[in-house]
C-alpha cells in the first residue's frame, strides 16, 4: 500500500507539472518557450489516451494471460514455443511500423493503435503468466486434482490466486507500456497525448513537447499506483512455502 | 466382506519403471492395506488407478463395485480421502478453509462444515485454535496432520494415501503410524497405502502386498508373509533380522501365560509386542516378565513362551 502511494503522488506530480500555467512559468524561468498547450484540451486529450491505453492494455492483457494460461495446461506444452516466438516477434516490432503497417487496413484513428498496443504488450504478459503459473507450488495444485476439483476449479481457486502475486507486475509492466506507446497513436490520427508532442515537433515547440510528455508520464504512474493497490497483504502469504 | 476396491487383470503401460502388468487384487472393507516395494514397482500407479489419477491400458478398476471408467472421476474423488507424502496444503488458505475443501464441493450446509473441522482437528489431536491459521505457520508434523484431516474431512469410507508420512523425521513418523493406528480403530474405513519401508508396511498393515517391477509378488497378513517362500519378500520384509521384526508383529497379551510372575519381575504392558518384551528381559537381565497394566497383574511371559510364540521355519 505504502508502494501505491508514492506511485499515485508521483502520478499526480507529473499531471501538475503537465497543466499550462505550471508548465510555462517554469519555461519562462529557464529562458525557454512560453506559448503553452491549453489545459482544457490537455485533459480531453488525457482522457482519450486513457481510454485507448485501456482498452489496449485490457486485449493484450487478456489474449496474453489466455495464451499463457493455455501452453502451461497439461495438455498444452506442445503450443508453448511457437506461441512464445510470435509474442517475441510482435514484441520486436517496433510500434511506429505497427500502426505504419495497419493504416492501409484499418485506416486512420484508434484501431491501427490499439492492434499496436496489443502486440506491444502480448509478450510480457504471456511470459509473466507462464511464469507465474509456473511457480505455484505443483503438490498443491496436484492435490487439488486429486481430491476432485475440476480443472476450471483448479484455475480459479488454486493456480490463479497462487500466481497473483507473480502475475501483477507482468501486468504493471504491460500497462506501463501501453500507456507510453499509445502516445505513438498519434501519428495515425489517434486523439492522444501524442498530439501536443507532434505539435510541439513541427513547430518548435519544446513546451508542447514537455506537457505531453509530462502528461503521459502522469497517466503511466497512476495506473501503475491504481494497479499497486490491488497487491493484498493477503497474497503476500503466498510466496512462502507451505 | 465385499471388496471396496477391485483390480482385475490390469495393466499400466509406461516405458519402463512404474507400470502395472495383469494385476488382480481386492481389497476388502475396514482393511488397511499396504503396498510395500522398491522405488519403480508400481505402488502409486496402483494407488492412482483408484481415483483415477491413472487411467489402465487394460483390465477394469471396480471402486465399491462399480467399474470407475464409466462413472464421473471428480464425483469419485470427492468420495475418496487422498493424503500424499507432500500434503499439497493450498497455502492461500486457512488450515479450515483447507480441511473445508471437499464438504465445501460436496455442498455441505455451512454450520456443519464449521461443525467438523474441530471435530476434525481433535481427532488428529491438533489444537482448535489452528483453524484460523495459514499452513507456512505450521510445523511439519502439525502440517501431515491437518492433510490428514483434510482427507477425512468429508467422512469417505475410502482413504488413499502415498507415502503420507515421508517428509516426516522419524519420531514423527512413528507417532504418526501410531495415530493413523489408532484412527483406523476408530473409525473402520478402508485404507490403501503406499510405502516403501518394509517396517512401516509390517507394523501398520492389516494386509500387506508386495509390488516388484509391475507384479503382485506375495499379498497377506503381515505375519505370514515375513516367512514367504520367495527370497525377495522375505528378504524386503525381514530385512537383516527377520525373527526379531516377525516378535515386533506379535503381542505379549498373546503370547502370555495365566501363572503369576515371581515376585519383583520387571513389569510389562499386554500391548507391548514381543521385541518390546526381549528387549526388557535383556535389559533386566530376567528370564520371566510380569504382564501388568494400571497396576492389575494379568500374568507372566517367560523366555521359552516368548520363543513358542514365534516358531521358526525349519532351517534349510
Amino acid at each position: 500500500m505504502r508502494g501505491a502511494i508514492g506511485t499515485l503522488a508521483l502520478g499526480c506530480g507529473f499531471a501538475l507539472l503537465s497543466l499550462a500555467p505550471v508548465a510555462a512559468v517554469l519555461f519562462a524561468a529557464l529562458g525557454g518557450e512560453t506559448r503553452a498547450f491549453g489545459s482544457g484540451a490537455l485533459l480531453d486529450l488525457a482522457l482519450a489516451h486513457l481510454r485507448l491505453a485501456g482498452l489496449g492494455a485490457l486485449a493484450g492483457i487478456a489474449l496474453g494471460v489466455a495464451l499463457g494460461l493455455l501452453v502451461t495446461r497439461a495438455d498444452g506444452g506442445d503450443w508453448r514455443r511457437p506461441v512464445d516466438a510470435l509474442a517475441a516477434a510482435a514484441q520486436a516490432t517496433p510500434p511506429m511500423v505497427v500502426v505504419a503497417l495497419a493504416l492501409p487496413a484499418f485506416g486512420f484513428g484508434d484501431l491501427p493503435t490499439v492492434l499496436a498496443l496489443v502486440l506491444y504488450t502480448l509478450m510480457p504478459v504471456l511470459r509473466g503468466t507462464v511464469a507465474a503459473i509456473e511457480a505455484v507450488a505443483p503438490d498443491a495444485r496436484a492435490a487439488a486434482v486429486a481430491i476432485g476439483l475440476t480443472p476450471w476449479q483448479v484455475l480459479c481457486r488454486v493456480d490463479l490466486p497462487l500466481a497473483w502475486p507473480l502475475l501483477l507486475p507482468a501486468l504493471r509492466v504491460a500497462v506501463m507500456l501501453a500507456v507510453a506507446t499509445t502516445a505513438v497513436g498519434a501519428l495515425a490520427g489517434a486523439a492522444t497525448l501524442g498530439t501536443p508532442i507532434i505539435l510541439g515537433l513541427q513547430n518548435r515547440n519544446d513546451l508542447y513537447i514537455f506537457q505531453g510528455a509530462a502528461a503521459t508520464a502522469a497517466i503511466a504512474f497512476l495506473a501503475d499506483g491504481a494497479l499497486l493497490m490491488l497487491k493484498r497483504d493477503g497474497l503476500r502469504r503466498n510466496r512462502r512455502k507451505v | 466382506m465385499a471388496a471396496v476396491i477391485a483390480f482385475e487383470d490390469v495393466s499400466v503401460a509406461y516405458g519402463g519403471r512404474d507400470g502395472l502388468r495383469d494385476v488382480t487384487l481386492e481389497v476388502a472393507a475396514g482393511e488397511l492395506c499396504v503396498l510395500v516395494g522398491p522405488s519403480g514397482a508400481g505402488k502409486s500407479t496402483l494407488l492412482r488407478l483408484v481415483n483415477r489419477l491413472v487411467a489402465p491400458s487394460a483390465g477394469v478398476v471396480r471402486v465399491r463395485g462399480e467399474d470407475i471408467a464409466r462413472n464421473d472421476p471428480i464425483r469419485l474423488r470427492r468420495s475418496i480421502g487422498y493424503a500424499i507424502q507432500s500434503v499439497g496444503l493450498f497455502p492461500h488458505r486457512t488450515v479450515g478453509e483447507n480441511i473445508a475443501t471437499v464438504p465445501r464441493l460436496l455442498g455441505w450446509p455451512e454450520p456443519r462444515i464449521a461443525a467438523r473441522i474441530p471435530e476434525l482437528l481433535a481427532l488428529l489431536r491438533l489444537d482448535a485454535d489452528l483453524a484460523a491459521r495459514y499452513p507456512h505457520t505450521l510445523s511439519g508434523g502439525q502440517a501431515q496432520r491437518v492433510g490428514l484431516a483434510r482427507a477425512l474431512a468429508a467422512d469417505p469410507d475410502l482413504l488413499l494415501m502415498d507415502e503420507p508420512f515421508g517428509a516426516a523425521d522419524p519420531i514423527l513418523r512413528r507417532a504418526l503410524r501410531a495415530e493413523l493406528r489408532r484412527i483406523h480403530a476408530v473409525t473402520g474405513k478402508t485404507i490403501l497405502l503406499v510405502t516403501h519401508d518394509a517396517e512401516e508396511a509390517l507394523e501398520l498393515a492389516t494386509r500387506v502386498v508386495v509390488l516388484r517391477d509391475g507384479r503382485v509378488l506375495a499379498a497377506g497378513a503381515p505375519l505370514e508373509l515375513i516367512r514367504a517362500a520367495d527370497p525377495f519378500v522375505r528378504d524386503l520384509l525381514g530385512g537383516d533380522a527377520p525373527a526379531l521384526r516377525r516378535l515386533g508383529l506379535v503381542t505379549v497379551a498373546a503370547a502370555m501365560a495365566a501363572t503369576a510372575a515371581p515376585a519383583g519381575a520387571p513389569v510389562i504392558a499386554p500391548g507391548a509386542s514381543l521385541s518390546d518384551a526381549l528387549s526388557l528381559m535383556l535389559e533386566t537381565r530376567a528370564e520371566v516378565l510380569a504382564v501388568g497394566e494400571d497396576g492389575r497383574t494379568l500374568g507372566s511371559l517367560g523366555l521359552p513362551g516368548l520363543l513358542r510364540a514365534v516358531p521358526m521355519p525349519a532351517p534349510a
